[in-house]
């Protein structure tokens, strides 16, 4: 059998999700045994242009990370499809935006006057902005153009399955790539590296009343480790999160973040856990409900760190 | 004039091109080193509760 051809690229991403990779340590010298690496920025010297030559189909699976941010990642992405047999959406901004999808939250102007203009590590005083054309005297240099909003990989191109995490663990990426390994892919669409359940459902503290008469932040209070976080008055997404994550921050007493995305058949996490804190709420009055409601702080933010490209609202007006 | 294009740059975290321009004599006349990446870190902080900018600006570079 001839080894398996594996790219993985970054688009608008921090580079975490090829750390994970990485951090499967020596096994990756296995993958080395059944895969060459034909494209992996982060890791191996090939250019745009090595991939621009390859055989349409000529890579068999391809990981990208990194949301759409610019016409690069779009163009980036549309090559790498048009080169591959499968196409994985990995990691949370590959899948709804990921951190970098906060942006949506402001609007392009905003944040160059911020970047470019305004920050305190910033000197320039001509107040020039970067431009996707640019006359120099040996020619012209050219520059991706930053998009009105953060997209997602499906926004752009046909995605076969999707690997959620903001990192996926390594134990879960070890996983897949035996599965792709083996040759026995999932139906396209499905969710790898994860459960279908919410991380409600595995998490082992105990609930109890499910009555929040007040929220904190996590710095207000010193947690009871054997009891559900949300009844204790933290805004846990557990309920509203898919498990696969090993439980990594509610084992260590923080409440969940929600970086594996909803499950399957919810399509808006922030939604289904406004529900959720709905039925946790112990008010008995409207003004009373709207008092301890308004003691979470940033709620769109929290409800939509990892996916506000993705979801019904994709961004703020 | 002859144009040499390293795009990307690679082997380390973030996005980088580097453009070479040669003189007819083979020697550098000019070389531009670009940033094609914004994700706007310095803007979306804004408004989120101090306690959860270090989950966030820890996505700045995850290597």
């Amino acid at each position: 059998m001839s080894k398996l051809k594996l790219a993985s690229y970054w688009a608008a991403a921090c580079g975490g999700c090829d750390v994970a990779t990485l951090d499967i340590h020596e096994k990756i010298v296995d993958v080395a045994a059944v895969a060459d690496i034909v494209f992996w920025p982060i890791a191996v010297d090939f250019k745009y242009a090595d991939v621009e030559g390859y055989e349409d189909g000529f890579i068999d699976v391809c990981l990208f990370h990194g949301a759409i941010r610019n016409s690069e990642g779009e163009h980036i992405a549309k090559l790498l499809r048009k080169k591959s047999k499968v196409m994985v959406a990995f990691g949370s901004c590959a899948i709804s935006g990921g951190i970098p999808g906060l942006a949506n939250f402001k609007q392009k102007d905003d944040i160059f006057y911020r970047v470019y203009i305004e920050s305190q590590s910033t000197q320039n005083p001509q107040k020039v902005y970067p431009q996707t054309h640019y006359a120099v005297p040996e020619g012209v240099l050219d520059l991706p153009e930053f998009y009105k909003d953060v997209k997602s990989l499906s926004d752009v191109v046909d995605v076969d399955y999707y690997m959620p995490g903001c990192p996926p663990t390594s134990a879960q990426i070890w996983a897949v790539i035996g599965v792709i390994a083996s040759g026995a892919l999932p139906p396209k669409g499905a969710f790898v590296g994860c459960e279908n359940q919410t991380l409600c459902n595995t998490c082992t503290r105990a609930k109890t009343d499910k009555k929040v008469k007040k929220f904190y932040q996590p710095y207000q209070i010193i947690t009871d480790p054997e009891k559900c976080l949300l009844e204790q008055g933290l805004t846990c997404m557990g309920p509203v999160t898919r498990a696969g994550c090993s439980n990594q921050c509610i084992s260590a007493n923080h409440p969940c973040t929600g970086c594996y995305g909803p499950v399957e058949g919810v399509i808006d996490q922030g939604a289904k856990y406004i529900s959720a804190l709905a039925s946790v709420v112990d008010a008995d009055s409207p003004d009373e409900a709207d008092r301890i409601i308004s003691e979470i702080a940033d709620p769109a933010g929290l409800f939509y760190r990892y996916g506000l490209p993705g979801s019904l609202l994709r961004r703020a007006k | 004039m002859q144009r040499i294009s390293i795009d990307p740059i690679t082997r380390l975290e973030g996005h980088g091109k580097i453009e070479i321009f040669l003189n007819d004599a083979g020697g550098v006349e000019n070389c531009y080193f670009q940033i094609p990446e914004l994700r706007g870190f310095e803007k979306f902080c804004e408004g989120r509760p101090a306690d959860q900018v270090p989950q966030i600006v820890s996505r700045i570079c995850g290597v």
